[in-house]
């Protein structure tokens, strides 16, 4: 038998039947009215549920309690996280003011200044903003047997030109480019300064916009591009912009070990 | 008429009392009324039938109880104590159903 068939054939306790029966046998009067004990057991019953709700409800009260309480928490340190922020966005400036300030105050640090300029836009330690040009590339229709996609090598003979052709500043999809940027192929992605990019990939750089995109075709990196175009349909154009472009600033990365020579201090 | 007395003192005695459930018996109470549930229900089925009997109905609401605590007990020594409390349910489950029924043929005939 299966055991829920069992279990609906005997869900009445086969111990009311063999009772009844023996007192049938015996002759006994019939007791078939619940009596004290029934009362009691039934009591006992109440009791039970009565407790397990009260329980239920007083645990439910509980948990929303300490739920709320962690919210509290968290909406607390939130709002706490988000002056600290703010406090070190304005001592960071107060910094800066009191830099330039400081360095204004005698000739020799406005020398200083200007070269903390200059550097600054070279290395791309501050954003920059002037005229440029922005180039555009884009993964080819797909062929047959490639994926025909762009690489980072691409990206890297792109930007090599881009230097070449006299750039003074380039950001590719809004992240800087700096002496230490790697534009490396992570997997199927392209990740530049380590965080992922996604085509289609835009370079902006600013430099002289009447010489900027012609000196970059004759660059080895965009006859590079020239040919990826004629032979695999890779999506390339170069656009004077318009409007003066904007450049981020790059991420900062601790300098560990690099020093200022001493001769230039 | 007593059985209905009896059930409602006892939800007022434990309304009125809120006794403090001590915390290592707290996992067992659930189970527990539910057991208690499957024993009221059989001795409800078994008064229709006109064949209840006070002594049985006693013996095996205590049983029942007990026995679901034990076994959820050792379920929970064993650490298959969630697994174990899920297989009483549903056998009580079935019982009460099937008992349930029962007592609505008696009632309704139908």
């Amino acid at each position: 038998m299966g055991l829920l068939n069992y279990l609906t054939a005997t869900s009445l306790d086969q111990d009311y039947a063999a009772a009844s029966e023996h007192r049938r046998v015996r002759g006994e009067s019939r007791r078939e009215r619940p009596g004290t004990s029934a009362l009691v057991i039934l009591a006992v019953f109440g009791i039970l549920i009565a407790t397990a709700a009260v329980q239920t409800s007083r645990t439910a009260d509980e948990s929303a309690t300490s739920h709320e309480e962690l919210v509290k928490q968290v909406q607390a340190r939130k709002a706490q996280l988000s002056a600290r922020r703010e406090r070190v966005d304005s001592l960071r400036s107060q910094t800066q003011t009191l830099e330039t300030q400081y360095l204004a105050a005698t000739a020799q640090g406005r020398s200083v200044q200007s070269r903390l300029t200059s550097l600054g836009i070279g290395t791309g330690a501050d954003a920059t903003r002037g005229p440029g040009v922005r180039v555009t590339v884009d993964d080819g229709p797909p062929i047959s047997g490639g994926q025909n996609e762009i690489f980072d090598g691409d990206l890297q003979k792109l930007v090599n030109g881009l230097w070449l052709a006299g750039a003074e500043g380039i950001a590719l999809n809004g992240e800087r480019l700096t002496a230490l940027t790697a534009i490396r192929q992570g997997g199927a992605v392209i990740t530049v300064n380590f965080r992922p990019i996604s085509p289609p990939y835009t370079l902006t750089a600013i430099g002289d916009p009447d010489t900027l995109a012609a000196r970059l075709v004759d660059t080895p990196g965009g006859q590079w591009f020239l040919d990826l175009q004629a032979l695999y349909g890779v999506e390339f154009d170069i656009a004077n912009s318009e409007e003066p472009l904007t450049l981020p600033a790059a991420r900062r990365s601790g300098l560990r070990y690099a020093h200022t020579p001493e001769t230039l201090r | 008429m007593i059985a209905a007395l009896g059930l409602v003192l006892g939800v007022f005695l434990g309304l009125l009392l809120q006794p403090e459930v001590p915390i290592w018996l707290q996992p067992y109470l659930p189970i527990a009324v539910v057991a208690a549930l499957d024993a009221v229900f059989g001795a409800l089925r078994a008064f229709l039938d006109g064949i209840f009997d006070d002594k049985v109905f006693v013996v095996s609401f205590v049983s029942n109880v007990l026995i679901a605590a034990l076994i959820v007990y050792l379920g929970d020594q064993l650490g298959v104590g969630g697994q174990l409390s899920t297989g009483v349910i549903v056998v009580l489950g079935i019982r009460i159903f099937s008992n349930v029924a029962a007592i609505r043929r008696h009632l309704f005939h139908a």
